[in-house]
């Protein structure tokens, strides 16, 4: 019966069909994914995890600056399941960050970006900020006291450019300082402007993916390779249909991740504060900063960067220059690394110490960010330390490591510093 | 690692399993999202049960109290209303409020008066045509909607008429007796409408 | 080779886990070490709170009926030991001083504590009620070592009875507390009582606490069962791969 449904709409959609066979059965993938390839299916599951979560949270939520912070106690106290509800959109939040910055890094590691990738990763790279945009926005929802601080620091740092500065600032709050009007608007952005963008986003990076086809960890070209698979005479040898292996496949590691995904949720939802921040269980208050005021976990790397680039000529917008700048160097970075070999399994030693030095740069920052460094020094160098310097020393020269990293990724491969390994001519799997 | 004979029936019934598992999974995962539409504890808490004292309500007297977003209409019939109601009986649509009006109240108020006590109304004051608040018109004189009026409901909206029991005239648009909520007497002189009395079915 | 970053960065995670915290820095607090499934002690709390806590503060997000339900005790119970402002049973729990008062007498409106465990841990508020001291050159007599010069007056002193301070050399920090006139209470007693306080205000922060790990329980179960069953589904397939 269900096969005489499928023709029946066939006849009448016979452009479906196609799509789904060229999408699934006979999308062929390189058959030696590995553990980082699960991030971009479990990214496509949270999404739909917040906006099927973010939908039932919108029934009960009130955007307004006075009943904004009792209606989300509302939802976790008097709406049946509605704490379940909201913890699942939180955790989702944040594992959203886990899962996108892993899928990130695959493509540092096997060269995802490099051609003819490049607009695949354009795309993703436009996915990550309006993802940012799309968090910034819902943390400000439940107008607890980091929601607002956090709201004020972040549109005064478009307040810091020069000439325009406070007019842009004062047109994105709406107000004199964030308030009903912010809140309503970011309402809005939270609930559907930015959620169509990133399902349009995300529409166009799977299909230019699949224009050109899925990279893998050798950086081999499955399409250079001998012809004829089991399936299919013509396709690549080292190639699978995507459905049903990928897809049985990616069911397991959905099944893992919900199992991480669960734990936080029933057992530990506001993971310690770095979740759920213990300052937002105070209500907005523009008259007191949280003592520990820093971003959302996701956010500290970049916002580190922000406070390590001093201010002069009257000025804080080079570290806003210098925090866009660090994001706007990842969109460059198919122009950035021009080395012809993909795979950081082929690769000269300098990139594996380059990026070995990207990812502690990284980490580094995020460590600045949280301010656990605060806690960190004194208790490895002595309590009597000046926390201020240190964290100046420490972070200036993180930050230069970021940015050095892509120097030196310029360098060594348009000035043919690196010499890489001999590329197998087919794809090696490890069962 | 060489091609072995796949086995269809294995590959079925594993696919079937984790399948009809996964649906467990999925169905179970909808039923807090269905639940969250059940009234709250907010919404519940605001349709308690309301207590009224009929201590200050003289006789012939009618007093509007809100029960879950609905007006109640409490009144204090006199004994020449109570003794025009058996009269009524012919001009109303269902008198004995068990024919289209079966429904409209609980069982310990399907009786002449519609009430527990005879002389208190206690009523849901909406209009079974098409929802209005009927004004009370307790005096038994003639009114221009009817020369030989013994006392009871007239709404505004389209004219609908009701006895001094709320229930419906022949000949007006609307088809049924006013309701009767649950309630009951905590005491000879309060009322508390929203619960039945113990033991009533 | 993945494996290995894989180990390293979880045993690094662990690591900052353990020494780092998201809580505001400051002095070292003693544990509260209360436990939301003592269903008794989250009682005492209730007791001690309505008796002591709720002619000043609200916990404007928490419902009667709801404390009722979690904590186990009856409609009548509540009404006739817990709620002295002849509140409805499904209202929220909210203190009979109005807020003009409160400010005349207190300089500020004591603050609804629906969701201070929330905010400021459970250890915080625990070391806070234990930490109130005589003070001669406070205007309320009384004084604070968590939160200096807090406007709130001490409601449990005859439980605990009086600490004063003990200085320190520079005569302007406080060295320690100690106890100079007993209360109803031994020391233990009491460290017990703002135990079970704390307890019911932890729950108080977050009444989902008492049931999100009976369900969790269940659905990562559940999870590790689909999990295996979809290994086994794709063993089975890939075996077309290799």
């Amino acid at each position: 019966m269900a096969n005489a449904f499928i023709r029946w709409f066939d006849e009448r959609v016979p452009g479906l069909a196609p799509v789904y066979r060229k999408h699934m059965t006979e999308y062929y993938a390189p058959k030696n994914f590995n553990l980082w390839y699960y991030f971009g299916s479990l990214a496509l599951l949270v999404l739909v995890n917040q906006i099927l979560t973010g939908i039932f949270l919108t029934m009960n939520y009130d955007p307004s600056a006075t009943g904004a912070f009792d209606s989300v106690q509302y939802i976790m106290r008097d709406v049946e399941w509605g704490w379940l509800i909201r913890y699942m959109h939180t955790t989702g939040a944040s594992l959203f960050f886990v899962v996108v910055f892993l899928h990130m890094f695959r493509g540092l590691l096997y060269g995802s970006y490099k051609k003819p990738r490049e607009l695949v990763w354009v795309l993703g790279m436009l996915i990550f900020l309006a993802l940012m945009a799309e968090a910034f926005m819902g943390y400000v929802l439940p107008w607890g006291n980091m929601s607002f601080w956090g709201a004020k620091v972040i549109t005064s740092l478009f307040g810091t450019v020069p000439v325009i500065g406070k007019g842009l600032e004062q047109w994105i709050v709406g107000d004199y300082l964030p308030a009903d009007a912010t809140l309503n608007r970011f309402f809005a952005l939270h609930v559907i402007a930015l959620p169509l963008v990133l399902l349009l986003l995300v529409v166009l990076h799977l299909a230019a993916l699949h224009e050109v086809g899925s990279n893998n960890p050798d950086g081999v070209d499955v399409k250079h390779g001998p012809k004829g698979n089991r399936w299919d005479p013509l396709k690549p040898a080292d190639a699978i249909p995507f459905h049903p292996y990928y897809t049985v496949k990616d069911l397991v590691g959905v099944g893992v991740f919900l199992i991480v995904a669960a734990f936080i949720i029933f057992f530990a939802p506001t993971f310690g504060g770095w979740f759920l921040e213990h300052d937002n269980s105070i209500r907005a208050n523009n008259l007191v900063t949280p003592a520990q005021i820093k971003p959302v976990w996701y956010f500290t790397a970049f916002y580190a960067i922000v406070r390590m680039v001093p201010s002069f000529a009257g000025t804080a917008v080079w570290g806003v220059i210098a925090m866009f700048g660090s994001i706007a160097l990842l969109f460059a970075l198919p122009w950035i690394d021009v080395g012809k070999v993909k795979s950081i399994r082929y690769r000269g030693t300098g990139y594996k110490v380059a990026l070995t030095v990207f990812v502690i740069s990284f980490f580094s920052l995020m460590l600045i960010g949280m301010d656990l460094t605060d806690t960190l020094f004194p208790k490895i160098f002595g309590s009597d330390i000046d926390i201020t310097t240190w964290d100046n020393v420490f972070g200036r020269i993180m930050t230069v490591a970021y940015f050095g990293f892509f120097v030196f990724l310029w360098l060594y491969t348009h000035l043919g510093w690196e010499k890489t390994k001999p590329v197998p001519e087919r794809v090696t799997t490890h069962d | 690692m060489a091609n072995e004979v796949v086995d269809q029936g294995r590959r079925r019934f594993l696919t079937v399993t984790t399948a009809v598992v996964g649906g467990v999974g999925v169905v179970t995962a909808a039923v807090p999202f269905i639940k969250s539409w059940e009234p709250s504890a907010r919404a519940k808490a605001a349709g308690a049960p309301v207590t009224q004292s009929l201590k200050k309500i003289e006789s012939g007297q009618q007093l509007i109290v809100a029960w879950r977003s609905l007006p109640i209409f409490i009144v204090n019939r006199t004994s020449a209303q109570l003794a025009a109601l058996p009269k009524q009986d012919p001009r109303l649509v269902d008198p004995t409020s068990t024919g289209t009006s079966a429904g409209q109240q609980p069982k310990y108020a399907q009786n002449e008066t519609r009430s527990i006590k005879p002389e208190w109304l206690v009523m849901i004051g909406i209009c079974t045509h098409l929802g209005c608040v009927p004004n009370y018109v307790g005096q038994m004189k003639p009114e221009p909607f009817d020369p030989n009026w013994q006392g009871g409901y007239y709404c505004p909206c389209h004219h609908s008429r009701y006895d001094m029991a709320g229930r419906v005239y022949k000949g007006v648009p609307a088809p049924k007796n006013m309701q009767i909520p649950p309630y009951h007497f905590v005491d000879e002189t309060t009322v508390q409408i929203g619960v039945d009395p113990k033991g009533a079915a | 080779m993945t494996k290995r970053l894989i180990s390293i960065v979880l045993l690094g995670l662990g690591l900052l886990a353990g020494s780092a915290s998201a809580w505001a820095e400051g002095p070292e607090l003693p544990a509260a070490g209360n436990n939301l499934r003592d269903q008794a002690s989250l009682q005492r709390g209730a007791h001690l709170f309505f008796n002591y806590c709720v002619g000043c503060h609200s916990l404007k997000y928490l419902r009667y009926s709801r404390m009722a339900q979690d904590l186990g005790l009856t409609e009548q119970e509540v009404l006739k030991d817990l709620d002295f402002t002849g509140a409805r049973f499904d209202d929220p729990v909210i203190t009979h001083m109005p807020a003009t008062v409160a400010s005349k007498a207190f300089g500020k409106v004591p603050p609804d504590l629906s969701l201070e465990v929330s905010a400021k841990g459970a250890d915080w508020v625990y070391a806070y009620l234990n930490s109130f001291y005589l003070d001669p050159k406070s205007p309320i007599g009384w004084n604070n070592t968590i939160l200096p010069n807090a406007a709130m007056p001490f409601p449990l002193w005859k439980l605990q009875g009086e600490q004063t301070a003990v200085m320190g050399k520079d005569g302007k920090t406080v060295e320690k507390l100690q106890l100079s006139h007993p209360g109803e209470m031994t020391p233990a007693q009491y460290r017990q009582a703002t135990r079970d306080l704390v307890n019911f205000l932890a729950y108080a922060s977050e009444p989902a606490a008492l049931q999100r790990r009976k369900y969790g329980v269940w659905v990562i179960l559940f999870l590790v069962l689909f999990t295996f069953l979809a290994y086994l589904v794709k063993k089975e397939y890939w075996k077309d791969v290799h």
